[in-house]
C-alpha cells in the first residue's frame, strides 16, 4: 500500500516532484530527495515557497503518518536528518542576501531535539536581510545568553516543537527577560497546536507567531520592535 | 505458568519464523544442524552445515564456548560475519541440548538505540556547524569587500598629493637647483625619491583594491612579444642602470600577434625586471627574453642575484610575501608586486612560476596560452 494517500499527494507547483520527493523521503532515499531538491533550487523555486511546501509540508505528513502508526520512528528520524541536510543546499544562496543590519538569534528551547523549525525561522531572518544565528537544539540556556551578550540582536525567537517542553521554555523566556528588559522574544512551533500561548504571552514583551508567513510579516512590519 | 503446549508452540513459531534474534541448534562437533529464518536471513542459508566458529569474526572464543559446554546462561558477545558484508554484533546464550547446544543470539537494542541517537546528534551538530560555516563565509566575504572598498579610497585620495610632491620636487630641482646649496638639493633628492616610492606603494594598493574586487578587467587587443618586451626594457634599462646592472635583453619575434591587454603585461615585466634588479649587485647582469612554443608564448626574466630557497618560493605569489633575501640598495615593498603579476597573468589564462637554486640567482616565467583565456580573478 502506498504511503501516500490522495489527498496528502495532492500536487503543487513542479509537476508531481513533490510526490516522488515524498516517497523518497520515506524510503530514505537521500540521493534522490537531494536531486529533486537541487532541481527546484535551479529552476529557481523560492527559497519560502521550498520551505513551506517542501520541507515544513513533508515533515507534517511524516509526523501524521508516524501518529497513526503507519512509519517507525527510525523512518521518522531519517526522514528528518534527510531534510536537514537538505537545507545545506540552500545556504550559498541564502548568506548573500543583502543585509539590512538587523539580527536576530533563533532557538530551541531547552530539552528539544526538534530544531529544522528553529533553523528555518533562522533562515527566514536571513532571507529577509537580517542576520539570523541559530543556536542549535537542546542548547544550554547558558550559551543562548552569552550568544545573545554577544550579537546583541535585535531579537529572539524561540522554537517548540513538543508541548511538554513548554515550562523549558517559559523558563527562558523568564531569563532573557531578566536579563534583557527590552528585547522583544517571539515563540512559535507545532507544540502551540495544544496550547500555552497566553502563558507565553503573559511574560512582557513575548509574543506568539503561528507561522513563517506571520513572521515575515512581522519582520517587514512597520514597527518590527514593537512586539 | 503452567506449561501450554498450545502457547509454546505459538512462541516456538514466532522464534523461527519471525522473532529478530538468531536461534541456531548446534551438534555436538558445533555444526549449525538448524536455524530459524532470522539466522538464514542475516548469515544466508549456508549457515547450515557450517560450525559456528566460521561464522564468527573472532572466532578464538567460539569454539571454546561451544566445546567446553560452557552452558552458563551469561550473555557472550560475538561479532558475524553476514550476506551484507558488514560484520554484525550478537549478544549470545548457549543452552544445553542432550545432543549438542541451542545458540540465542540477539541484537544489544539498548546499544543500537545509543549509536542511533548519538548519530543523529552528531548528524544535527554537523548540519548547524555548515549552516555558521557558510554564514561566517558570507560575513568575511562583507568585511573583505569593506576592506576593499577602503582599500581603494585611501589608495586613490592618497595617490594626488604624492603626485603634487613629486611634481613641485621635480621642479624645484628643474629650476631652482643650480642654485641651491649641494645639501639643500640632496634634500629635494630625498624627498623625490621617497614620494617616487610611496606612489609605487598607493599604486599596488589600487591595483589590489581593483584585481581584489574582481574588477580587474582586460583590455584585449593583438600584440607581439617584441612590442611587450621593447615597451617594458626602455623603462627596465633606466632601472637598471640607476644601479649599475646590465638588461640584456633577447631579440623577440616581431610577427606573430596575440590578443593582450599588452599595458598590463608590460606591467608584469616591469615588475619582474624591478624585482631582478633590486635583488642584483651593480656589475651584474639581468635577462629578459621571450619565446613561442606549440601552445604557449612564454617570457622571462633572469637576474644573478641571491636566489631563493624552496620554502620561499612557495608562498612568493601570496599577498605581503617578502622574498626573504635582502635588497641590495634597501629598496621598500610590501610585497604586493608578485601577487599583482600572478592574478594578470591568470587573468590571462596563463601561469607564473620561479625557478631558483639558493645562491644561484633566479628566473621568473609567465607563460601565456594561444589563444589566451581570459577568467575573471578569484576574489582573493
Amino acid at each position: 500500500m502506498p504511503l501516500l494517500n490522495s489527498n496528502a499527494a495532492t500536487l503543487w507547483g513542479v509537476d508531481g516532484a513533490y510526490t516522488s520527493y515524498f516517497e523518497a523521503l520515506l524510503r530514505g532515499h537521500r540521493g534522490r530527495c537531494q536531486a529533486i531538491f537541487e532541481a527546484w533550487l535551479d529552476a529557481p523555486v523560492d527559497v519560502r515557497v521550498l520551505y513551506q511546501e517542501v520541507v515544513q509540508r513533508s515533515l507534517y505528513e511524516v509526523g501524521t503518518l508516524w501518529e497513526q502508526g503507519r512509519i517507525s520512528v527510525a523512518t521518522e528520524h531519517l526522514a528528518t536528518a534527510i531534510t536537514e541536510s537538505l537545507l545545506n543546499l540552500v545556504y550559498p544562496r541564502l548568506f548573500r542576501q543583502p543585509r539590512i543590519g538587523k539580527s536576530a538569534v533563533v532557538t530551541c528551547s531547552a530539552n528539544e531535539y526538534h530544531q529544522i523549525g528553529g533553523k528555518m525561522v533562522a533562515d527566514l531572518f536571513e532571507l529577509n536581510g537580517w542576520r539570523g544565528y541559530f543556536l542549535g537544539a537542546n542548547a544550554p540556556r547558558g550559551d543562548l545568553l552569552d550568544l545573545i551578550r554577544d550579537k546583541k540582536p535585535d531579537v529572539v525567537a524561540l522554537s517548540l516543537t513538543v508541548y511538554f517542553h513548554l515550562e523549558a521554555l517559559m523558563e527562558t523566556a523568564a531569563a532573557l527577560r531578566a536579563e534583557f528588559s527590552a528585547m522583544p522574544i517571539l515563540v512559535g512551533g507545532q507544540a502551540f497546536r495544544w496550547g500555552g500561548r497566553e502563558r507565553a504571552e503573559g511574560i512582557v514583551g513575548v509574543r506568539y507567531l503561528r507561522s513563517l508567513g506571520e513572521l515575515e510579516l512581522w519582520m517587514n512590519s512597520r514597527e518590527p520592535h514593537a512586539v | 505458568m503452567p506449561f501450554d503446549p498450545a502457547l509454546a508452540e505459538a512462541a516456538l513459531a514466532y522464534l523461527m519464523e519471525t522473532a529478530p534474534v538468531l536461534v541456531l541448534r548446534l551438534d555436538a562437533q558445533g555444526r549449525v544442524v538448524a536455524a530459524n529464518e532470522r539466522s538464514r536471513k542475516v548469515l544466508g542459508a549456508e549457515v547450515l552445515g557450517r560450525t559456528l566458529a566460521e561464522v564468527v569474526v573472532d572466532f578464538t572464543s567460539a569454539p571454546d564456548l561451544v566445546a567446553s559446554g560452557s552452558h552458563d546462561q551469561s550473555e557472550r558477545l560475538l561479532s558475524l560475519n553476514t550476506v551484507s558484508g558488514l560484520p554484525e554484533s550478537f549478544l549470545f546464550r548457549f543452552l544445553a541440548l542432550p545432543d549438542g547446544t541451542l545458540a540465542l543470539g540477539s541484537p544489544d537494542f539498548d546499544e543500537q538505540a545509543r549509536l542511533q541517537s548519538e548519530l543523529l546528534g552528531l548528524t544535527r551538530e554537523l548540519n548547524n556547524l555548515t549552516r555558521q560555516l557558510h554564514q561566517s563565509n558570507a560575513e568575511l566575504r562583507e568585511l573583505n569587500q569593506l576592506k576593499n572598498q577602503f582599500l581603494g579610497m585611501a589608495a586613490h585620495d592618497l595617490r594626488k598629493p604624492v603626485g603634487v610632491i613629486m611634481t613641485y620636487s621635480e621642479f624645484v630641482l628643474d629650476e631652482a637647483g643650480p642654485e641651491l646649496p649641494a645639501e639643500h638639493r640632496k634634500f629635494l633628492q630625498t624627498c623625490l625619491a621617497a614620494a617616487t616610492g610611496m606612489k609605487r606603494l598607493i599604486d599596488d594598493f589600487l591595483d589590489v583594491a581593483v584585481i581584489e574586487s574582481g574588477k580587474l578587467g582586460l583590455e584585449l587587443a593583438p600584440a607581439t612579444a617584441a612590442e611587450i618586451v621593447a615597451a617594458a626594457a626602455e623603462i627596465g634599462r633606466l632601472v637598471a642602470k640607476k644601479k649599475q646592472i646590465l638588461l640584456v635583453v633577447a631579440p623577440a619575434d616581431g610577427t606573430r600577434r596575440l590578443g593582450v591587454d599588452a599595458a598590463k603585461l608590460q606591467q608584469v615585466v616591469l615588475n619582474l625586471l624591478g624585482n631582478a634588479v633590486e635583488h642584483s649587485q651593480p656589475g651584474q647582469r639581468v635577462w629578459l627574453s621571450s619565446q613561442w612554443e606549440d601552445q604557449s608564448l612564454t617570457f622571462a626574466v633572469r637576474d644573478e642575484g641571491p636566489g631563493l630557497k624552496p620554502e620561499t618560493q612557495a608562498r612568493l605569489f601570496q599577498p605581503f610575501a617578502q622574498g626573504g633575501t635582502r635588497k641590495t640598495a634597501g629598496e621598500r615593498s610590501v610585497g604586493l608586486g608578485l601577487l599583482i603579476t600572478r592574478k594578470i597573468v591568470e587573468a590571462h589564462g596563463g601561469r607564473v612560476w620561479v625557478e631558483s637554486i639558493a645562491g644561484q640567482g633566479a628566473t621568473f616565467r609567465f607563460a601565456l596560452p594561444v589563444p589566451p583565456q581570459p577568467v575573471t580573478p578569484p576574489l582573493a
